[in-house]
């Protein structure tokens, strides 16, 4: 039938991996990606991926461009104002990258006169600096690796981003930062969908139930976040579906 | 119809035409979000603006001198601004802000990232004003040249009171239109985190989760900055012409 061919048209960002990346033969790849296909098969439709800017993801599933977001994207209370979440898939948390010789020490030394504090644009990390951060100055840049560089640098004294990035450009910078892992602000990822669409998300909801049943958060984990997995638990925080 | 007449009801009936367009998409608005945020978009027009006027005369200065040094018979001066224009006009801004910023600047302690900006984005339009300013000297044809030397006017003479003014009027409208270039892509300053007005009204636009009603404004923006340049352009060039 005409309908179950349907094409299903995710909006994700490619430039967070391992969630949201492209293949070295510039194809979209990553645990995102993997859920798309899965719940593309779920609902038998096909699964178009469309490249977005975060901050433009929104704004396209509202005007109909895309059909719903799997982006790593935190349902917070002012996003689920304009959009509906699923049921969250991913629990994680913002935490700090510092400079080696930063004085920020934890979440608190951040909020002070004359800190420098860069951000994402439009991530749970700038929304947290703005309704926050009042008395500390907010950098706020366009890509990860921008505000990785002002921390690198010595231009900023903290980046504000989830664990699993943290972790991973402290690991690419282990002698110019330091990585204050520990969540300050616990979050949890969830699908976005239109607020009119209420059946989709129980479809949606219905699958993420199953495919978890069926173990497939726990492969894509394994697949693609063997040592990150490894490493948070040793930690005890907080990274897992 | 006179002049003004003519503007206002070219503007009317492209307004009409963008309105049917909104409509036609069923686009719902959310002005109130925006409304919140309008310091926001204050902030930014105005530090654009300083950027702007900083980086116009910046690059004004550059681009004169670069195209006397275009000019020039020694080998070495005009190689040095030759691959000065070559190298900044064929790569993209983007790269250059980055690694000006990230690179060149932080290799010579240089920190204050808005100084950083204007610099940088005066060498980039500099290169551009350097080969309209070449151009527009040239095209004064040798003979006028002779002509001034043989009533006696010495080299600077006949540069200031011939050559120039004829070559300025003609450099006048390139000079503008590079100009309004340059007040646009003042917004990529954004990618070393210059809170200047595109970026701003992007941050609002993520904070409200509206599509396009941050754009409007900052399209309005852009022309209060950009309309009355060219506007003094269109008068510098009467003051200028002269009969032939």
């Amino acid at each position: 039938m005409a309908e179950e061919k349907l094409s299903l048209k995710v909006g994700m960002e490619l430039s967070y991996p391992p969630f949201e990346m492209t293949d070295p033969q510039g194809k979209p790849a990553g645990v995102s990606v993997a859920i798309a296909k899965s719940l593309g098969q779920y609902l038998k439709r096909e699964v178009v991926v469309e490249n977005f800017s975060f901050d433009g993801l929104i704004p396209a599933l509202k005007i109909g461009k895309i059909d719903l977001i799997i982006s790593s994207m935190t349902a917070t209370p002012e996003r689920a104002k304009s959009i509906a979440f699923s049921d969250p898939y991913l629990k994680t948390g913002l935490s700090l990258l510092v400079g080696t010789d930063s004085p920020v020490k934890s979440s608190v030394d951040l909020n002070v006169k004359g800190r420098v504090i860069v951000v994402k644009k439009g991530t749970t990390g700038h929304q947290f600096a703005v309704s926050t951060l009042k008395e500390a100055k907010v950098l706020v840049v366009d890509k990860e690796a921008a505000a990785v560089l002002e921390v690198v640098q010595g231009k900023a004294h903290a980046f504000i981003y989830d664990s699993m990035s943290v972790f991973q450009n402290h690991r690419r910078h282990p002698k110019q930062t330091r990585a204050i892992l520990r969540p300050f602000k616990e979050e949890s990822w969830a699908i976005g969908l239109r607020l009119s669409d209420t059946e989709f998300k129980a479809e949606v909801n219905a699958f993420l139930k199953k495919f978890r049943q069926d173990g497939g958060f726990e492969k894509l984990g394994d697949e693609f976040l063997m040592e990150e997995k490894k490493f948070f638990r040793e930690q005890d925080i907080p990274f897992y579906f | 119809m006179g002049r003004t007449t003519a503007h206002i009801l070219v503007i009317a009936i492209l307004a009409a035409l963008v309105a049917v367009a909104f409509m036609r998409v069923n686009y719902t608005w959310n002005w109130d979000g925006v409304w919140e945020y309008r310091q926001k978009f204050i902030q930014g027009w105005v530090t654009t603006l300083v950027l702007s006027v900083a980086a116009l005369v910046g690059s004004i200065v550059i681009g004169m001198v670069a195209a006397m040094m275009l000019q020039s018979r020694r080998e070495f001066v005009q190689a040095l601004a030759r691959v000065y224009v070559e190298l900044v006009r064929g790569t993209p801004l983007l790269v250059q802000l980055l690694i000006g910023f990230y690179v060149v600047a932080s290799a010579v302690g240089l920190d204050n990232r808005f100084v950083v900006g204007v610099l940088s984005l005066s060498l980039f339009s500099g290169a551009y004003m350097a080969e309209i300013f070449r151009g527009g000297l040239a095209a004064i044809p040798q003979t006028q040249r002779d002509a001034a030397r043989a009533i006696g006017l010495s080299q600077w003479q006949s540069m200031r009171l011939v050559i120039l003014p004829q070559a300025l009027r003609l450099v006048l409208p390139p000079i503008a239109g590079q100009l309004v270039s340059l007040i646009k892509d003042s917004s990529l300053l954004s990618v070393i985190a210059i809170s200047e007005f595109t970026l701003n009204a992007q941050e609002v636009n993520s904070f409200t989760y509206s599509a396009l009603e941050s754009y409007l404004p900052l399209a309005a923006g852009y022309l209060m900055l950009t309309l009355p340049l060219s506007w003094l352009a269109r008068l510098l060039e009467s003051r200028f012409r002269y009969e032939t």
